[in-house]
């Protein structure tokens, strides 16, 4: 099957902005979405933007049974490594159901591996959900290795409350380490 | 020993800053893992566009380390995204020297930290810890944090270049 992978511009943002809708929906989270298409042209797509995109797009006669042509997406920023420089976090991969198994998934990540070896990264992270196994499997096929299991490093995080409670604007009393 | 201040790193700063991501590299035992130079720590941080971002406790000189070391811990962090709540801030290295612990120096770095988030509009910090590091794991827990490896299963997974190279050249 045709398909062209390409450098998301701001009139994606309505098609990513449905397609992260449908991956949200695959990890049952989709009632946890606060941004709005908006947010994304926003954030994406101004001076310094905290993220990149890219679209994969199939031929009108290709598209899907609702009729879109923009059948895939992944999302990235560049992070770094205190230990080895830059890196390229991905953040994003996404292909919709009916056009699975014809390497568009793997065509958009080796999109986001060149990218990130030209802006001078060393590494590609990304988390995984434990029991996508689908995804844990495609992803070792890559010479990925899961973090977690083999170093024991856990993903934290700090929000609402807590992060206010850190920044001092809540009481709390500090029992020293 | 009460006296310190927490400020923006500068470019004077890096050789400072590098050893202390290798004392915490060695406290991880990963110190040969350790590959970043000064030249790109000062590339990096301090160019047009920065990848991440640096503040340094430094102590009076009259409470330098027993190396005459004024720059006693220092926090590296940088802002990711989350397509469903947006701009995060993401901690990628903590520390403090151990002669200098136990006077807030952690905390008012935190405090820092979680300022610039709120500041910036972040919804979340977000940093790994190794599963192994209890007295961190518990110190962040008082301060409110979640185990999202726990409690929703994330795994954080990685590609080396060599890796990435295949990938990229293939068709």
């Amino acid at each position: 099957m045709d398909f062209t992978i390409r450098a998301a511009s701001l009139d994606d943002c309505k098609d990513i902005s449905r397609m992260i809708l449908k991956l949200a929906e695959h990890d049952n989270v989709s009632d946890q979405i606060k941004i709005t298409q908006r947010d994304l042209e926003q954030d994406g797509f101004s001076k310094n933007p905290f993220f990149h995109g890219i679209i994969a797009e199939v031929p009108e006669h290709f598209k899907s049974r609702d009729g879109h042509t923009k059948v895939g997406y992944s999302l990235y920023f560049y992070t770094y490594s205190s230990w080895k420089g830059r890196a390229v976090y991905m953040e994003d991969l996404y292909v919709m159901p009916e056009f699975r198994g014809k390497g568009i998934g793997k065509a958009l990540m080796a999109k986001v591996s060149q990218l990130g070896l030209a802006a001078g990264c060393t590494q590609l992270n990304f988390t995984v959900l434990d029991w996508n196994k689908s995804s844990l499997d495609f992803y070792r096929k890559q010479g990925c290795w899961d973090v977690t299991s083999d170093l024991g490093y856990h993903c934290m995080r700090c929000e609402g409350d807590a992060l206010e409670h850190l920044g001092g604007h809540l009481h709390f009393t500090d029992q020293s380490q | 020993m009460d006296k310190f201040i927490l400020r923006r790193a500068e470019p004077k700063d890096v050789s400072d800053i590098l050893r202390l991501i290798k004392e915490l590299a060695n406290f991880e035992k990963m110190e040969d893992q350790v590959i970043l130079t000064e030249k790109d720590l000062l590339e990096d941080g301090f160019g047009d566009h920065p990848f991440y971002h640096c503040m340094v406790a430094e102590v009076p000189k009259q409470h330098q380390s027993a190396d005459g070391h004024v720059i006693v811990g220092f926090a590296m962090y940088y802002f990711t995204y989350d397509p469903w709540i947006g701009k995060l801030l993401y901690l990628e290295d903590f520390y403090v020297m151990k002669e200098y612990r136990g006077f807030g120096i952690g905390s008012e770095i935190l405090k820092k930290l979680s300022e610039t988030a709120v500041r910036t509009r972040c919804s979340s910090m977000h940093f790994i810890v190794a599963e192994w590091n209890k007295p961190s794991i518990d110190f962040y827990k008082r301060r409110g944090a979640a185990d999202l490896s726990l409690e929703e299963g994330w795994r954080l997974f990685k590609i080396d270049k060599q890796n990435l190279l295949k990938m990229s050249s293939e068709e």
